[in-house]
């Protein structure tokens, strides 16, 4: 019978369609503007590294001098030089990395291709392995290199294309800002994980560009590379050793730390070691405001740094209302349309249409009508989506369709439909058997 | 208007009736709020930076290398810059209001109080930010170059002897003062403070955030002048000349050094779009839903409406044939429509004050005005009119021969 | 075949009290074609209801083909209605979005036959009322006759028990009636129990027996002395 139901159901339609298609418009809008969105949301919020999560941490401290001239309770999302630096030598956890942006610019050498500026992180070696970066060619450098500074670096696979064409580019050269640094391994630009979530701060933001080339730590002190980032400095005696060195001694905050942990209940273990260090470096006079530190995971370090737009949170919420409007628009169209027809109802009853038998028959025509509305509602996402990229290079970046969400903007429809489809359906259901049908 | 008759035939089909006031009150309170958020986001996106948006453009080179000789580059470059025909001033400049990156430092009125230091924007240069940026001084005076320091990125701080300040952050630091020049403020607090003198006051300076609050327009400029490896410079040129002028320019920077990179040459126009484009494309998001919403629920009211009227034709014939005239046919409907619609309206505002309320807590969103209540009342109470008046026509036109027929 | 005995039906309003039947009985035999006739509010139309299983009744005992309705279950009776009943209406009542043949389908399909089962019966039913050359043509392209036909067809292709007829001639003019009528004797003559209701007593005079209700009470005119002694015989 269910497929006869489905064909009743297509017939149905078919014979009033401007009834149609106000309800498949309808419906189709409004769960358009609430996939688009939720999208959105959920490219936004998701997880980047879902198996590893909760064993990355990242560190903050409490380095502002206790006045009320900054009443935020929350520690700064940088470290400064100095404690990234001990924290990163206490070598607790599995693996490492102190990280902080730089932008150096890169000269080919090459008539046809002028210097550039590229995007990049210095970083310790163990980064690579922490975040499951995936190369294509050779890998990351060597511990010695990583502890003496070596002039190595790894590079992203567009660049080295630009850089090198086809050429091997495992130990070519590339000019770093005046020196040659040598390539070691090559990642692959498949890696692309949205938000960036361990530079979040460092950087543009959470979802622009990818970095093209990793320098190592010890190496980019080592020549001064400035930072590209942010920079946040409590003091003003903070700036009375000139240029680089005073940036490393002062108490101005820029470099981030994450630590891999064996383990997610090892992080009660390194907040007891944060405490510590911090009344140690109390014992000195810093740290002036106490014992405010915090361990973050991905996830709590992705919501300290407020990743989720407010807007797009708003958003959300109104086109969530905009489907409920749109359902119950639909409630009412799909009950006049069943109303209308009570007079078949009513004879089909007669003839022997059991109470399920309607029921089954108009919940399948609800359920036609949702998929109608689904594939509507397909091509207005598009739309909704395109609207929603245009606010910014980030959420154009975000705002695509997937297979998932292609299901789901179906299943969504149907749902919606189905759901708005209940009382009418209920309502047919208590039509009585009748041989007088004009009786209305 | 017979309200009598209509409720107990409108309590006959309930649902029908109920689906409407739910989808106007639904309606009227996602409106209200939204277009509160509309309003609110084109107003942030269209508030004046200080900057002469027109005719400012912004060049931007970053060195290679390290620079050997950045103040012979900066004096050659204005040289340059300012030889070119349709050139009004430029400036070498740190950054550039509302373009997201820039300079905050902290201003106190009296330093011995940590608590009363501001954190503003900073712009500074050796030049005059404020003819570059063609901003309009209310009080006092701009730098003399008796004002000007020098400083080199890699030693010393960043101060001078005098500031100029925005309006807004005069009136923050000094709020008892009826003028501000010649009152002095400090750079910090503390021991570390160092003393300024308020030369002069700018109308409107943004920071370079330009965050939606009020605090963005909290900025100051200092007179110094900052060698570093970066060349950035300020361009203010009659708005005509001004695609000209940036291409002119950047031909004659790019070719006077080989050792560094153009990072930036865009017009203030395009930073403006830049800051603003998720405020305008949010905006624009909003008003497709809001439209979206009110065609929605006028098509479901012309839809159910329409379906009591094909459903009622023997009752219209009958009290045609009574002696009912078409305009009384058309008055009960809107009277019916009328009352459906004020019960989804009174429904409405509460549940718009609600919504807001979640709003508040769930997302940083402020209390709703009661004018946009008062003004979505009476276009709920017009769409609603609008809608029905196709069905309502054609229930009028019912011929009274529809009473005496079998069916 | 269908027994009614002391059979009531009460419409309740929160006013009005209405006794539509009162003590109503009535014995109709297999194969019997009779007529019921009264004056309009006299009550056969809620007799045909009732006896359709299209409504409930008060009180009183009701057996159809042996089996007592009495507190059937809606789902029941939808199941008593598809096996055992063929309905005809006045207003003919077929669905104007199928053609003829799935016209007839409906009540087939409700009963769960099999595609080939069903596809001879309906072509059977339609080939005994004279139209199964038009079987994919839709209602609104017959005449009334001819749409009345299909009903009788629709109502056939189950075989009944019973066939109950309301007005089955009240739209129709006098020569198609006729023919309508004609087909109902046919039927008849198979062995298949009619129950026709109709106020012309013209038509009422076709059928074999008549039974006249007036304020909801039997008065079984033309055969009633006859019908007493086999009643008392057949009595269990």
């Amino acid at each position: 019978m269910f497929g006869h139901y489905l064909a009743l159901g297509v017939r149905h339609l078919r014979r009033n369609p401007v009834l149609t298609a106000l309800m498949v418009v309808t419906l189709g809008v409004g769960v358009a503007a609430s996939m688009a969105t939720l999208t959105v949301l959920r490219a936004m919020s998701g997880d980047p590294i879902p198996h590893k999560s909760d064993r990355l941490f990242a560190p903050r401290v409490d380095i502002r001098p206790d006045d009320a001239s900054d009443p935020d309770p929350e520690p700064p999302l940088q470290l400064a030089y100095r404690d990234a630096v001990a924290l990163h030598g206490a070598r607790r956890g599995v693996r490492q990395t102190v990280l902080y942006g730089v932008a150096p610019a890169i000269d080919p050498g090459r008539p046809d291709l002028p210097p550039f500026f590229s995007n990049g992180i210095a970083v310790h070696a163990d980064f690579f392995a922490m975040f499951d970066v995936p190369f294509v060619k050779g890998g990351a450098w060597s511990a010695d290199d990583d502890t003496r500074g070596g002039r190595v670096v790894v590079v992203r696979q567009s660049l080295a294309t630009r850089l090198f064409g086809s050429a091997e580019p495992i130990g070519q050269s590339v000019k770093l800002r005046d020196r040659d640094y040598v390539v070691t391994g090559v990642v692959a630009d498949a890696w692309d994980p949205l938000p960036r979530f361990y530079r979040q701060i460092g950087g543009q933001g959470a979802f622009t560009g990818m970095e093209d080339v990793y320098v190592p730590f010890a190496t980019a002190i080592a020549a001064e590379l400035d930072q590209n980032g942010s920079t946040s400095c409590y003091n003003s005696g903070d700036n009375d050793v000139p240029g680089f060195e005073g940036l490393k001694q002062s108490q101005c905050v820029w470099l981030q730390l994450w630590v891999e942990l064996a383990s997610a209940g090892d992080a009660a273990a390194y907040r007891d070691f944060l405490a510590g260090y911090m009344a140690e470096q109390r014992k000195l006079g810093r740290f002036p405001r106490g014992d405010n530190y915090r361990l973050h995971d991905v996830m709590g370090w992705l919501d300290a740094n407020q990743v989720v737009a407010e807007d797009s949170r708003l958003q959300t919420y109104v086109a969530f209302g905009f489907l409920l409007v749109c359902l119950v628009n639909t409630i009412g169209l799909m009950l006049a349309k069943f109303t209308a027809r009570r007079g078949e109802i009513g004879v089909r009853r007669a003839l022997g249409a059991r109470r399920l038998a309607v029921f089954q028959q108009h919940l399948i025509e609800a359920g036609v009508i949702g998929l109608v509305g689904g594939a509507v509602g397909l091509v207005l996402t598009l739309g909704f989506l395109w609207l929603i990229g245009r606010q910014s290079t980030q959420l154009a970046v975000l705002a695509r369709m997937d297979w998932v969400m292609f299901a789901a903007t179906f299943a969504l429809a149907i749902v919606a439909s189905l759901l708005a489809g209940l009382l009418p359906t209920w309502r047919a259901m208590q039509v009585q058997p009748a041989l007088q049908l004009k009786s209305q | 208007m017979h309200l009598h008759p209509i409720l107990s035939a409108l309590l006959r089909s309930k649902t029908g009736a109920a689906l409407i006031v739910a989808q106007v009150a639904l309606t009227l309170a996602i409106v209200c709020n939204a277009l509160f958020v509309i309003d609110a986001r084109l107003a942030t996106a269209a508030r004046p930076s200080g900057v002469d948006d027109a005719g400012v453009f912004q060049l931007t080179y970053y060195g290679i290398g390290t620079i050997p000789d950045p103040a012979a580059m900066m004096q050659r470059d204005l040289e340059v810059l300012k030889a070119i025909p349709g050139v009004i001033a430029a400036a070498d400049v740190n950054s550039f209001p509302i373009s997201r990156s820039g300079w905050n430092m902290g201003l106190s009125a009296d330093p011995t109080r940590a608590e009363s230091v501001i954190g503003a924007g900073v712009y500074f240069s050796g030049e005059s930010v404020v003819d570059a940026f063609g901003l309009r001084l209310v009080e006092g005076r701009d730098f003399e170059p008796a004002d000007v320091r020098e400083l080199t990125a890699r030693n010393g701080n960043l101060q001078a002897d005098t500031v100029i300040l925005s309006r807004h952050l005069a009136r923050q630091l000094l709020p008892d003062e009826a003028t501000v020049v010649g009152k002095t403020i400090h750079l910090g607090a503390g021991a570390d403070a160092h003393p300024m003198r308020v030369v002069g006051v700018v109308d409107t300076l943004m920071s370079s955030s330009g965050q939606a609050s009020p605090d963005a327009h909290r900025a100051f400029i200092l007179p110094v002048r900052y060698f570093s490896d970066r060349a950035q410079y300020a361009v203010r040129t009659a708005p005509a000349d001004r695609a000209r002028v940036m291409a002119e320019a950047e031909k004659a920077l790019t070719a006077l050094r080989k050792d560094r990179v153009l990072t930036n040459h865009r017009s203030m126009s395009e930073i403006r779009e830049t800051r603003y484009r998720q405020e305008n494309a949010g905006a624009n998001m909003l008003i497709a839903v809001v439209v979206g919403l009110l065609v929605v629920t006028a098509g479901g009211i012309v839809g159910v409406s329409s379906i009591w009227v094909s459903q009622r034709r023997k009752q219209i014939g009958v009290r045609r044939a009574l002696g009912a005239r078409r305009s009384d046919i058309l008055r009960y409907f809107l009277s019916e429509n009328l009352l459906i619609t004020t019960t989804g309206i009174v429904l409405g505002v509460g549940l718009a004050l609600g919504l807001n309320q979640y709003l508040v807590s769930h997302v940083e969103l402020a209390r709703l005005p009661s004018g946009y209540i008062v003004a979505g009342v009476p276009a709920m109470w017009a769409l609603g009119v609008i809608a029905v008046l196709g069905p309502a026509w054609r229930a009028a036109a019912v011929p009274p021969a529809v009473a005496t027929r079998t069916t | 075949m269908l027994v009614m005995k002391n059979l009531s039906k009460v419409y309740r309003t929160a006013m009005i009290e209405t006794h539509a039947l009162r003590g109503f009985d009535i014995h109709v035999r297999e194969g019997e074609f009779v007529a019921v006739t009264g004056p309009s509010g006299s009550g056969k139309t809620t007799f045909l209801n009732i006896a359709g299983l299209l409504e409930e009744f008060t009180s009183g005992e009701y057996h159809l083909d042996g089996k007592d309705v009495r507190g059937l279950g809606d789902d029941a009776r939808s199941r008593l209605r598809n096996e055992k009943l063929g309905f005809i209406f006045q207003g003919f009542n077929l669905i104007p979005d199928l053609d003829l043949y799935q016209n007839v389908e409906v009540p087939l399909r409700y009963r769960g036959l099999g595609r080939a089962e069903r596809r001879t019966r309906i072509e059977e039913a339609l080939a005994q009322v004279g139209l199964a050359s038009r079987m994919r043509h839709y209602p609104a392209e017959l005449s009334g006759g001819q749409q009345q036909r299909v009903a009788i067809a629709r109502a056939l292709a189950g075989k009944p028990r019973v066939l109950l007829a309301d007005e089955p001639t009240g739209n129709l003019d006098s020569q198609m009636a006729r023919s309508v009528l004609e087909l109902l004797e046919e039927i008849n003559a198979g062995g298949t129990t009619i129950l026709m209701v109709t106020h012309d007593p013209e038509l009422a005079a076709r059928a074999k027996r008549n039974v006249h209700i007036i304020d909801g009470q039997v008065s079984d005119l033309v055969h009633e002395p006859v019908l007493r002694a086999v009643d008392a015989a057949a009595a269990p």
